[in-house]
């Protein structure tokens, strides 16, 4: 592992850290739901061929929050995106979810975090295609233990707050691409998770349709409280964000809430 | 940092979840399910009809009666094995989505093995029907020594249990394998 490249992205974090006073204007105390602490993850380690897909970082992310994590392509993004989701084991560092460092868990508790803990929305929705919209909602909550009918009913209830109230029956080939990301984004908050990660969610979608889905998972953000961490290339997503991540060559380049940023449609500047 | 409010769990392992994966995996991908049905059906045909015909008393015919029965066998296991394969490398990202989601290795491997079981069971029955009818229906039509009608129920059993056996050896691998597919094959691939 390159030592000197993390000691300098953690200098790099410290200056771009926002304090904890820019939220000053929410009543409640500030609680960090997500930390990562210098987080390194190697591909090949050790041979010639050996990537390094993040070189360190850390980063404090507080509930409630929308954040996005911005970057080209092989930034870096998913990668961090993965080790903070519990997909991907990192090569050096932690990550803590609500105190936990989840390279503690074993792979039943890490099943647990999943199912409970987080909600995934991908960019190719990853919709269960041998089931109907509902039974994909209810799955992660019959995962969870929730009673069957409960869970019935309670799918039905976040399906219809997502605009499919009449699509409850329907299996993924007999819904559009928009439809599709409401199912996985009601699949996503089924267990009232404590965090919502998101990968590239608009980036198979049109730009009317992208819009709306941009528009629905930051309104459940509002009502639920719920944190969302966004990897994205979509301009209009940075629009409804609190914080954007720029990262680059593995390393988190810079930290900015939104009002400190100008968003044009073509560029983002200072 | 504030005070953590919940605790890790474990979970549970739901029977009834398992079930209705295998059965709407099933139900999707009906031509997988034919194929492995099939080669089941035709392996367990195979096997009872040699059971259900009289075999000859020399040397060279047991030879070749126990040379057909193995390759028979053999064929049935990799037309298993081969079947599921397919049916989990479709599979890849949705199983790493239902992972993703929370579904535990064992729930995984219970419902890939729980449907090949499923579907090894009904080509099992087919086959061996099939296989009893044509051996004593062949065996009646060439007036030649018949097997002990008493001795059939058990052999028919016999098959059976050695087609689901097969069956079961045939799905154990793929299911091994998609049950330790990791989470992260769901942001893999396209549609």
């Amino acid at each position: 592992m390159n030592a000197s490249a993390s000691n300098q992205s953690k200098i790099d974090n410290r200056q771009s850290k926002i304090p904890l006073d820019w939220l000053s204007n929410i009543d409640e105390a500030i609680d960090v739901t997500v930390m990562a602490e210098d987080v390194c993850k190697f591909y090949h380690e050790g041979q010639p061929n050996e990537v390094r897909a993040l070189g360190g970082v850390s980063l404090e992310i507080y509930t409630g929050e929308y954040i996005a994590i911005v970057g080209p392509s092989g930034s870096g993004k998913s990668t961090l995106f993965n080790c903070i989701g519990g997909l991907t084991r990192p090569t050096g560092g932690s990550v803590f979810i609500d105190e936990i460092d989840i390279a503690q868990l074993d792979a039943n508790e890490l099943a647990w975090l999943r199912c409970r803990k987080i909600g995934y929305i991908f960019q190719a929705y990853n919709i269960v295609k041998v089931m109907t919209a509902l039974e994909n909602v209810t799955l992660p909550m019959l995962f969870a233990g929730v009673p069957g009918d409960e869970a019935q009913d309670r799918g039905v209830e976040i399906l219809k707050r997502v605009g499919l109230g009449d699509r409850l029956l329907h299996t993924p080939k007999e819904l559009s691409g928009g439809q599709q990301q409401r199912v996985a984004i009601a699949r996503a908050f089924a267990n009232n998770p404590a965090i919502i990660l998101a990968d590239e969610p608009t980036a198979n979608l049109d730009l009317k349709t992208g819009a709306e889905i941009i528009d629905l998972m930051r309104a459940m953000n509002d009502e639920q409280g719920v944190t969302v961490i966004c990897a994205t290339h979509d301009y209009k997503m940075l629009d409804v964000t609190d914080r954007i991540v720029w990262m680059e060559d593995g390393l988190i380049r810079k930290i900015a809430k939104r009002g400190e940023i100008e968003i044009k449609v073509d560029q983002i500047s200072d | 940092m504030s005070e953590r409010h919940w605790e890790i769990k474990k979970l549970e392992l739901s029977y009834d979840v398992v079930w209705s994966l295998a059965l709407s995996s099933m139900k999707v991908r009906k031509g997988g399910a034919i194929l492995t049905a099939l080669t089941v059906a035709t392996a367990a045909a195979f096997l009872m009809f040699l059971l259900s015909t009289p075999r000859g008393d020399s040397n060279a015919e047991v030879q070749s009666w126990w040379l057909m029965l193995s390759l028979s066998l053999l064929v049935a296991a990799v037309g298993v094995l081969n079947a599921m394969l397919m049916a989990v490398a479709q599979r890849y990202r949705e199983i790493g989505t239902i992972k993703c989601l929370g579904g535990l290795d064992r729930l995984i491997l219970m419902s890939v093995m729980a449907e090949a079981m499923v579907v090894g069971a009904a080509g099992a029955v087919t086959g061996s029907v099939v296989g009893l009818i044509v051996g004593v229906g062949v065996n009646w039509a060439s007036g030649g020594e018949a097997v002990p009608a008493g001795a059939l129920p058990l052999r028919l059993v016999m098959v059976l249990g050695i087609a689901l056996a097969l069956t079961g050896l045939g799905a154990a691998f793929p299911a091994f394998l998609a049950s330790k597919m990791p989470p992260i094959e769901a942001m893999r691939g396209e549609k």
